[in-house]
């Protein structure tokens, strides 16, 4: 009887979520991938015609598609280490025995609460206003100028504002990790005289592990998956210098009309978010320290 | 147990009937628009600043004629691709507006000959949107475009050809006031300004052809070449425009921080938002001394052939309604503030703005709109992002022309 009414909930819980899944993820991620195979402009009425793989073969050539390709990463690998770093050193903070620890912690991650868009909108002010005055006060204006107009700085901004919303929300992960460490471990060192940083090494980060090996997940399926600060905040220039991936595929299918095109680039931009979040799976999980 | 059972029973429930209601509530819709013989006609559009009034004008339509009429709602910025969205799904609406032939050919196969109607004979020479021989689309009104300028700082005279526009733009910028201004969206940055060099050459539209064809560059044609030394002389003598935005650029010329702005008649609703105690005008840009403003349709009533007869007969009667009655009339002039593009409207009180345009149409001292017939989406996909280099990085004007026709070609 118990068994039985597990099964209703698991039912119950489980097949609307599967509809859900099926309808608004799988069957477009199929029917994506079949229109991968054809030349069309996205209108219904309007001829699609079979060219087979040369959308893909068309994409080697595509200068566009690969710098952009080159700056997500590039924004990938910034954004993961700072989202880490300075989540980690958050979630330190805000277990040690300072004062205001819980108010910091909310502060923290508020960012994470705002929708993206708005975050991209609200940055373009401070970026245009705060430090172009900054910039004036200090006299320090090679640091303080509007990154968002200048081609090598844009990048950067990018980094720094998802960083921003980021590091929150990777905080409360690592703040989960750091209260599972058991304390005897720690005061054993503690007696075995080991110093914060010895401690820290040794202990705390191999014991983080499992906490880092999700961090490092979600840092970089939505860095490298990330669309709407991208928009608000640059809209992918100036001189397209921050069109990252997901931008790149938008604009193809929407802006120049060849869904096709867009399509394949899709199928290759999953194939790539893939395979790069399951190696990273695979080898922090194989660091992971059992206790 | 039989409680636990209960709430299973309506969990599983509650979203069934949910989705039953909603099922039968569209069976009803459709069969109740049948029943009523009249048809109901749908509206998609993408001017957002008049989607208010032409909600009142429908139901005003709706108050004379009985048929009903559905304004949907867009915010304007990705309109193109919610009308193809939409389209897609069945779910097109019977009146849907286009900007330009371009637009035009992309959904060919969705527009409706309007030819043989009656109420484009009203159209104003040369303003109809036409697919070959074929009529498809009905302008909203002229609009034109220029240096909207400070009657209080500028003098025409001084910003009447290369020499003095430069010499003016440098008397402003020791004077600390802006003198001229674009805006950093696609088309107030480049869109609009890149359309001089094309449409002042003999034949506009053939010679956007000529450069897709690669027959002629820019860096061969003399009239692109000043324009590129213009280009230069406002980067070196003005703020840039890439973190100035439309509100923004509007605003500190209203409160008389910039001298000259390059805008069109359509900002004068948002102008007269702000307070000012200057007069304003609008001046031709003066390439190769040009002294005409470009004017052209921006946007086009076009009918869905994809409909059924009756629902196209009635998007018909609509537009047939609204380009003849007076009622349609005083929409069009007084409540969306166009100046019309129909032969039969008398334009009324106008704004300065809006006068200098009809002025300048009546007097056919006008040039075309070249940008127009630019190949589909090459201004934000291409010239935006090249424009946003030339401001953000040092360029000469030869390298500008090198730019310019890399940009074009690569749109091809």
């Amino acid at each position: 009887m118990k068994n039985k009414n597990k099964k209703k909930w698991y039912i119950l819980f489980t097949v609307p979520l599967l509809i859900i899944f099926t309808t608004v993820v799988i069957i477009p991620f199929l029917i994506g991938i079949y229109y991968s195979f054809f030349e069309w402009d996205g209108i219904a009425a309007n001829a699609k015609e079979f060219v087979g793989l040369d959308n893909f073969v068309q994409l080697a050539g595509d200068e566009r598609f690969r710098e952009s390709a080159w700056l997500t990463i590039l924004f990938t690998v910034l954004s993961v280490v700072t989202i880490n770093a300075i989540g980690l050193a958050f979630a330190l903070l805000v277990t040690s025995k300072i004062k205001s620890a819980n108010a910091a912690r909310t502060m923290l991650f508020m960012p994470y609460l705002i929708g993206g868009l708005i975050l991209g909108y609200i940055w373009q002010f401070v970026f245009l206003d705060v430090f172009t005055l900054l910039g004036e006060v200090t006299g320090l204006d090679q640091i303080f100028f509007n990154w968002l107009i200048d081609p090598e700085f844009a990048l950067f901004g990018l980094v720094f504002v998802f960083t921003w919303q980021m590091a929150g929300y990777i905080m409360i992960i690592y703040i989960a990790g750091l209260q599972g460490i058991p304390n005897d471990v720690i005061e054993a060192s503690k007696i075995d005289g080991a110093s914060p940083w010895q401690r820290f090494i040794r202990i705390t980060l191999p014991l983080l592990m499992p906490a880092l090996t999700i961090s490092l997940f979600l840092t970089l399926s939505s860095a490298f998956k990330i669309y709407d600060v991208n928009l608000s905040l640059t809209g992918g220039g100036p001189a397209n210098a921050t069109e990252l991936f997901a931008m790149n595929i938008y604009n193809e299918i929407f802006g120049s009309g060849n869904y096709g095109l867009g399509q394949a680039k899709a199928i290759v931009f999953f194939l790539i978010v893939a395979a790069i979040t399951l190696t990273q799976v695979y080898i922090t999980k194989k660091r992971e320290v059992e206790m | 147990m039989t409680f636990q059972r209960k709430i299973v029973g309506g969990l599983v429930l509650a979203p069934l009937m949910l989705a039953l209601a909603a099922c039968s509530g569209g069976d009803d819709n459709s069969e109740g628009g049948g029943e009523s013989s009249e048809q109901k006609i749908t509206i998609f559009q993408s001017k957002v600043e008049i989607s208010d009034q032409l909600a009142a004008m429908a139901e005003e339509y709706t108050e004379e004629t009985g048929v009903e009429v559905e304004v949907l709602g867009t915010t304007g910025d990705d309109y193109f691709q919610q009308l193809q969205i939409r389209l897609n799904s069945e779910q097109g609406p019977s009146i849907f507006s286009l900007q330009n032939v371009t637009e035009a050919e992309r959904l060919e196969s969705y527009i409706y000959d309007l030819s043989s109607e009656e109420y484009v004979q009203h159209i104003a020479p040369d303003m109809e949107l036409a697919l070959g021989e074929k009529i498809v689309g009905v302008p909203y009104g002229v609009e034109g475009f220029g240096m909207i300028y400070n009657k209080d700082l500028v003098n025409p005279e001084d910003v009447a050809d290369y020499e003095s526009f430069v010499s003016t733009l440098e008397k402003f910028n020791a004077e600390g006031i802006n003198g001229f201004s674009l805006a950093q969206d696609a088309y107030f940055l480049i869109g609009h300004i890149s359309n001089y060099p094309f449409s002042i050459q003999e034949d506009p539209y053939g010679f956007v052809e000529q450069m897709n064809a690669g027959e002629v560059t820019a860096a061969e044609t003399p009239e692109f070449q000043e324009f590129a030394d213009f280009m230069v002389a406002i980067k070196e003598n003005t703020p840039t425009p890439l973190s100035m935005t439309y509100d923004q650029q509007v605003g500190d010329f209203a409160a008389g921080k910039t001298a000259m702005i390059h805008q069109g008649n359509w900002a004068s609703g948002i102008l007269s938002e702000f307070e000012y105690d200057f007069e304003i005008g609008m001046l031709p840009f003066p390439l190769m001394g040009n002294d005409k403003l470009a004017v052209g349709v921006g946007n086009n009533w076009a009918i869905n052939s994809q409909k059924d007869e009756g629902e196209i007969q009635a998007a018909n009667d609509f537009l047939n309604w609204m380009s003849t009655s007076e009622t349609g009339h005083r929409y069009i002039v007084e409540e969306f503030g166009f100046v019309p593009a129909l032969t039969n409207i008398d334009a009324g009180e106008l704004d300065p703005l809006s006068q200098a345009v009809l002025d300048a149409t009546n007097s056919g001292e006008t040039i075309p709109w070249a940008q127009s017939v630019y190949p589909a989406n090459i201004v934000p996909n291409d010239l935006t992002p090249f424009a946003q280099a030339f401001f953000s990085e040092d360029m000469t004007a030869e390298e500008f022309l090198q730019g310019f026709d890399q940009a074009w070609q690569g749109a091809q």
